[in-house]
């Protein structure tokens, strides 16, 4: 008869090759701060009931919502579910969820709240068996981090020991707003929790495309003997929206783009398409490797000529008339706070010596588009005469994020005909093509992660830090520097055209 | 939506060639080929459930009815869509008369999309007590049979053990696995020594037998059966060397209750699955199912089902010789 060995946790129903039973974390709480805001409503309570629906929460999972305004907290939380959902909605999986749905009312100065919400999870532990275990996401403005984190402190409910389980964190970026900043912000949470505890939420992360670039380059044989210097001429990162800044100028215009984008996402995804192998798919293995690219990290010599910011000026967007940024609402006249950062990077490692890096990002941009293109150095030689490949441009190996997450590979193409001409040609691989189920929603992968304690999609405070390293020197330089100007529904400020153009390159139109 | 009438397979292939061009689709979305096998009774339940799965998972369809085997004339019709009433990809619904619904392979052969993975499923029949011996099981890489279908049950699932290679799956394993995700969800929280099991369900019924033989295979012990006429199994329950019992049971059409000693009762979604969803399942892991493997050696005793070849020989079998 085969039983649990003594002092280990072996559940003798779980098999590694049963595929079939889905990962589900054990009983727990996640309490929501900021749960009537605008994130809650958006991305995290449909993710729970997306993650529900699914079957991947445990029995007796418990929703705590924590917010100022009381309102009914389970119809506002329903009708969110329902309006976000990206599976089917089905009445008695809400009813499931809805029973674990609690709300505790208060502002973060208020002790007495806290106290209810502390009694709330320690009287959670006898009536839904969630054995002390709670992950508290604040989705919540990083102003209010640190009352929040004191109150945790005082009531003891970030205490693993005290709670009996364990208590993790969740972090929204921005992660502070420049090195010392974010790690006074480490400091502060790491005080409050464990470092192990602490997930720091970088949303591109949870994308299926970006998971995927990891199995790209490093299950298949034919991306990695060309994946370098030799054969990759440069790379261009693009995060472009089309939209403006909508009404959260108090947060934007003290930010921009680059802090906003540059700094955690655009760099991330940097990291990963840069990275080395690493020895294991763990957390620890993963984080190594990226680590060792940020640190790798050179920013131009001279930032006057590979570093352009700017900022959109009124124009046409989607056949619609759009505001300049001075004049959206909340907006100061004569703020220089850049909606657009273009720059080249250069990672100083064997591998991608003299390969530069193009980032950029911006706000009223033609499109919404995140890509990751590898473009590839020319043939050495072409036994073509020069009529014959006049359409031939670089072989380009492109990784969509959003939207129509997939993959194109670009490369030369006979035209059909009785004359000897090559053109360049797209093939393309689209994930709702060749997986039509309907992948998880970044939110719900990631949601789920912190419930299981994989920190594989999360980055950890060093790599914050090593990433405020990059984007300080930067942001001390474009002080000094008017942001360049564009019309919104354009590809940016000329001046990021003209950064390539001294290179001989031009971007790529995503 | 192209319909031929007494054609061959030269013109099939030819006319979804053509039907993809129009559509101004290619080969490169597809993962995998779906071979369905059914009878004019069962067709539009099969051509339902796989149009249900291919939107999960983009295939080619491939239909083929085969009826009257001891007919005089051997003929074909075809019925070839894209992006149609049959989902989003491409299908060709075949209906085989004559000695030809013998030889199927040979007009299914060449439609099969280049090097991508073919599953053959049995719709709504009885498996084939020797998959061998129907060459469209004989060409696919993954084999999905429904025991449930069999006037005995029990019985065609010990056949299965005895013909299994690897990569051979049923529908009514697909029917345990919301009853092992909960079960084994349940365990995630219990560390205790387990003295026994019982299941609740009606006789002679494949997802009990086979919920039975996977516990036996997990636990060591072999669970009580206990007779309740229903639709399916009604519940299933482990007991603890402490005294307490681990219990999965209905609370309604739509929900499970959990009981787990100690904790509260817990009710979870849980419903009886549609035939496309539970395809749709199977069609997602391509790979031999070692969990499955090790029930059915749980089931018949058998041995070593995991290390048989996966590829099986035709055996050329004529019903009408037999019959």
């Amino acid at each position: 008869m085969s039983t649990d060995k003594p002092g280990q946790q072996i559940n003798p129903l779980r098999d590694p090759d049963d595929r079939r039973l889905p990962r589900v974390p054990e009983p727990c709480a996640l309490v929501i701060f900021g749960a009537t805001g605008d994130l809650s409503r958006r991305k995290l309570i449909p993710a729970i009931y997306d993650l529900a629906n699914r079957g991947l929460l445990p029995p007796g999972f418990v929703t705590i919502g924590f917010a100022r305004d009381r309102g009914n907290f389970v119809d506002i939380a329903k009708q969110a579910a329902q309006e976000g959902a990206r599976t089917t909605w089905r009445e008695e999986v809400w009813e499931r969820l809805a029973e674990g749905v609690h709300f505790v009312a208060g502002t973060f100065e208020d002790d007495a709240a806290f106290d209810e919400l502390a009694a709330t999870l320690t009287r959670l532990n006898e009536s839904h068996g969630i054995a002390g275990n709670a992950a508290f996401y604040l989705a919540i403005p990083p102003v209010t981090f640190p009352l929040v984190l004191k109150q945790m402190e005082r009531t003891k409910m970030a205490d693993n020991e005290a709670a009996g389980g364990w208590r993790r964190v969740v972090v929204e970026k921005p992660f502070g707003t420049d090195l010392p900043s974010s790690q006074a912000l480490n400091t502060l949470v790491d005080d409050v929790f464990t470092p192990n505890d602490v997930f720091r939420i970088d949303h591109y992360l949870g994308k299926e495309t970006v998971q995927n670039l990891l199995a790209l380059r490093f299950a298949n044989t034919f991306f990695e003997p060309v994946w370098n210097g030799l054969y990759v001429d440069s790379v261009q990162i693009t995060m472009a929206e089309d939209v403006g800044i909508g009404t959260r100028a108090g947060f934007y215009d003290k930010t921009g783009a680059a802090r906003d984008v540059l700094q955690n996402h655009l760099l991330q995804l940097l990291a990963l398409t840069a990275m080395e192998e690493p020895v294991s798919f763990d957390a620890e293995s993963i984080r190594t490797e990226k680590l060792k690219v940020l640190r790798a990290i050179a920013l131009p010599e001279n930032p006057a000529t590979h570093a352009v910011r700017g900022q959109y000026q009124q124009g046409w967007c989607a056949g619609e008339r759009v505001l300049g940024y001075h004049d959206e609402q909340g907006v100061a006249k004569d703020s220089t706070t850049e909606t657009y950062a273009a720059v080249q990077l250069n990672v100083e490692t064997r591998r991608w010596a003299g390969v530069p890096f193009y980032l950029r990002t911006g706000k009223r941009l033609p499109r919404r588009v995140t890509e990751i293109a590898v473009l590839f150095r020319e043939a050495p030689h072409l036994p073509f005469s020069n009529t014959d490949t006049e359409q031939l441009g670089q072989n380009q190996l492109v990784i969509r994020v959003q939207p129509d997450e997939g993959i194109t590979l670009k490369f030369g193409s006979k035209v059909p005909g009785s004359q000897m001409e090559v053109r360049d040609v797209a093939m393309d691989f689209l994930y709702g093509e060749s997986f039509t189920e309907k992948s998880p929603e970044a939110y719900e992968r990631l949601v789920l992660d912190v419930l299981l304690g994989d920190s594989t999609l999360f980055p950890h405070a060093e790599e914050v830090a090593a990433s405020w390293r990059v984007i300080d020197p930067l942001q001390e330089f474009w002080s000094q520097v008017p942001p360049a100007l564009y019309r919104a529904g354009e590809w940016g400020p000329a001046a990021a055209d003209g950064m390539l153009a001294q290179d001989g390159r031009t971007w790529r139109r995503p | 939506m192209t319909t031929l009438w007494d054609t061959t397979g030269t013109d099939v292939v030819k006319a979804l060639a053509k039907a993809r061009r129009a559509a101004g689709g290619v080969t490169s979305g597809l993962a995998l080929t779906l071979v369905v096998a059914a009878t004019e009774r069962t067709v539009a339940e099969a051509e339902q459930a796989a149009s249900v799965a291919a939107a999960a998972h983009p295939a080619r369809l491939i239909i083929v009815v085969r009826r009257e085997i001891n007919g005089l004339d051997p003929r074909l019709d075809a019925e070839i869509s894209v992006g149609d009433r049959l989902g989003p990809g491409e299908a060709v619904v075949m209906r085989m008369y004559g000695r030809l619904a013998l030889h199927a392979e040979s007009v299914v052969l060449p439609l099969l999309a280049p090097d991508v993975p073919v599953v053959t499923w049995w719709c709504g029949e009885a498996p084939p007590n020797i998959i061998a011996q129907d060459p469209l099981g004989v060409l696919a890489d993954r084999r999905i049979t429904d025991c449930s279908q069999s006037p005995d049950p029990i019985a065609a699932l010990e056949q299965r053990a005895i013909d299994y290679a690897p990569g051979d799956t049923d529908l009514s394993w697909t029917r345990t696995t919301p009853w092992r995700a909960h079960l084994a969800g349940a365990f995630d929280v219990i560390n205790e020594p387990v003295v026994g099991a019982t299941i609740i369900g009606p006789p002679g019924d494949a997802t009990g037998a086979l919920l039975a033989g996977w516990l036996q295979s997990r636990l060591g012990l072999a669970p009580e059966m206990h007779i309740q006429d229903g639709p399916g199994v009604a519940e299933v329950s482990v007991e603890l060397a402490t005294g307490g019992r681990v219990c999965v049971g209905w609370h309604d059409k739509y929900t499970a209750v959990v009981r787990r000693p100690g904790l509260p009762d817990r009710l979870m979604p849980m419903r009886r699955r549609p035939t496309g969803e539970r395809l749709a399942e199977e069609l997602r892991h391509l790979d031999p199912d070692q969990p499955y493997a090790a029930t059915l050696e749980a089931i018949t005793g058998l041995t070593g089902l995991p290390q048989r070849s996966p590829k099986r020989v035709h055996q050329w079998h004529d019903p009408a010789l037999t019959s």
